[in-house]
């Protein structure tokens, strides 16, 4: 009885493996289909490092591309202290109470639309980047975009951070404390090298969440179709790009591109999963 | 009758989740020399060990009321006051878990491990440090050649004996050991026995023990702990 459970499970669980294995690549194969015409005559290299003009012919994803690892990677870049302050608080710097509560307001956020937060940028942020830097014009730009970003993936990197200190073996916390070190040295020689991987992890959740964003950019990173020159221009993302031109109509060469737009943009967070994966390595700095 | 004390405690009690488990106890704790605690378990013999080094504030729903004293260069300190912090303390109090908890590294850097907290940095005084302490356990002849070697790799009572000689690099005045010997068989036990009488002329020890013949052989003083306080033999 319990060796035909045993079968039975793992046929299950091999099943739904197998799915969303299949669900990834069944994304890619349809995006390599509707892309071809774009793709198809040895084009798909150009279409990446071209400008975008459909007046003229030109579709190419250049300033899309740039608007998006522009706007994910800073985004990471200030969602990163935050989220690891944040988690380095819970884990012991700070006080038991306010944790807790910390802890209720980082779940509580992770549930807020993304919608909110572009509504927000918008009424918030944007004005004041637009009277702090006056070479940021509307006040449109990347900064303000992926600061608002970095509020939305922070959340998520806090859950997977907190569960990387939370499988930190407690006798080792124990042996730290016993063996006199404070709080702060407990978490540099112990906690933060044993949480490594669910830190590596925490950032690529963070990061592919940024690049899959599409609401904030397109609401207070401008839209600009050029190539950005610095975090205070404005800026369109793969995403925004795809929302935008899905509006436009259905048969189109532009509307046809947009397919391509996702397959590079499914390349471009793979090839970042990589990056951070390797740059990660095994185990901590420490 | 008028030996030296170490360590006073004064109307001690402590409670897990407002369930008492001491109360009112007052002990004093001779130096050089080993007390040993005995008595059933989930009687508080652990929780009495992490009361001298404070190491009971970090679990939640505990308290406690009372003081403890300990005598440091000729004068009484209150461990709960203000002038020790805690991790002074536990250079001072240095614990020996029940179970053996080797840090995730390797042998070389579990030593060096409450040296590295302290922040010293030379490199000779390190290695003379950890060497001594490693013979004080002995253990230096069977780790010399693997000293780089993960902790985890040692037998438990090597891994006893690591953690032993971790809690001596920082040469404490007091040593409290919880059961030091219960996953060991009668030889490696029997080393620990003879280390443990040895270290008596650096340090004050209070050891948990269960076996009564193992008290009997190394014990200067043995406490049994009843219901809520302590009784001696
Ligand atoms: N962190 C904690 N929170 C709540 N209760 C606890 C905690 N630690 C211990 N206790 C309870 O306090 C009592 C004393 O526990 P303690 O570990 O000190 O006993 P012990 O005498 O060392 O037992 P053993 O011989 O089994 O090691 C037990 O009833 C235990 O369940
Ligand atoms: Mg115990």
């Amino acid at each position: 009885m319990t060796r035909v459970f045993q079968k039975t499970a793992r046929i299950v669980f091999f099943l739904s493996a197998a799915a969303s294995a299949m669900a990834a690549a069944l994304v890619f194969g349809f995006l390599l289909v509707f892309g071809f015409p774009l793709i198809g005559g040895g084009e798909f290299f150009s279409l990446l490092t071209r400008p975008w003009s459909p007046g003229q012919g030109l579709y190419g994803f250049l300033p899309m591309i740039t608007g998006t690892a522009a706007i994910s990677f800073l985004s990471i870049v200030f969602a990163l202290p935050l989220s690891l302050g944040t988690v380095c608080f819970m884990g012991g710097l700070g006080p038991a109470r306010i944790s807790r509560l910390v802890d209720g307001f980082v779940r509580f956020m992770t549930g807020i639309p993304t919608v909110i937060y572009g509504f927000l940028g918008i009424f918030l942020l944007v004005p004041v980047v637009r009277t702090l830097f006056t070479s940021a014009g509307s006040g449109m730009c990347i900064l303000s975009a992926s600061l608002m970003l970095s509020l939305l993936v922070s959340p998520t990197m806090i859950i997977f951070f907190k569960d990387g200190f939370d499988s930190v073996d407690v006798r080792y916390i124990q042996a730290a404390d016993a063996l006199g070190a404070d709080s702060v040295q407990r978490l540099i020689y112990v906690i933060l090298p044993e949480a490594w991987p669910g830190i590596v992890t925490g950032i690529i959740m963070g990061l592919g969440r940024a690049m899959g964003d599409t609401l904030i950019a397109l609401m207070i990173a401008g839209n600009a179709v050029h190539v950005p020159g610095s975090i205070l221009d404005s800026a369109r993302t793969l995403t925004s790009h795809i929302a935008l031109v899905s509006a436009s109509d259905y048969d189109s060469l532009a509307f046809k591109s947009i397919f391509a737009c996702g397959l590079t943009l499914y390349v471009l967070n793979a090839f970042a999963v990589i990056a951070v994966r390797r740059l990660g390595g095994k185990r901590g700095p420490v | 009758m008028d030996k030296p004390v170490k360590i006073r405690v004064e109307n001690l009690t402590f409670s897990y989740h407002q369930t008492p488990v001491f109360e009112n106890v007052n002990l004093a704790f001779e130096a050089h020399a080993i007390t040993a605690i005995t008595g059933p378990s989930g009687r508080g013999k652990s929780t009495f060990l992490t009361v001298l080094n404070r190491l009971w504030e970090s679990q939640p729903f505990a308290e406690m009321q009372g003081k403890v004293w300990i005598l440091l260069d000729g004068q009484w300190v209150d461990i709960y006051g203000k002038t020790l912090s805690k991790p002074d303390l536990r250079r001072k109090v240095g614990m020996v878990f029940q179970t053996p908890n080797p840090l995730p590294m390797s042998i070389w850097k579990n030593m060096a491990f409450p040296l590295k907290l302290t922040g010293i940095s030379d490199k000779s005084l390190i290695e003379e440090k950890i060497s001594a302490a490693l013979r004080q356990a002995f253990l230096w002849d069977e780790v010399k050649d693997r000293l780089h070697d993960s902790a985890f790799g040692l037998s438990g009572g090597q891994q006893q004996r690591l953690c032993i000689a971790r809690a001596l690099v920082s040469q404490p005045e007091i040593l409290l050991l919880d059961e030091p010997t219960s996953s060991l068989d009668a030889g490696a036990a029997s080393v620990i026995e003879d280390l443990l009488v040895r270290l008596k002329e650096r340090c004050t020890l209070i050891v948990v023990s269960h076996y009564l013949d193992q008290v009997s052989r190394i014990a200067d003083t043995a406490l049994k702990l009843q219901a809520r306080g302590f009784l001696q033999t």
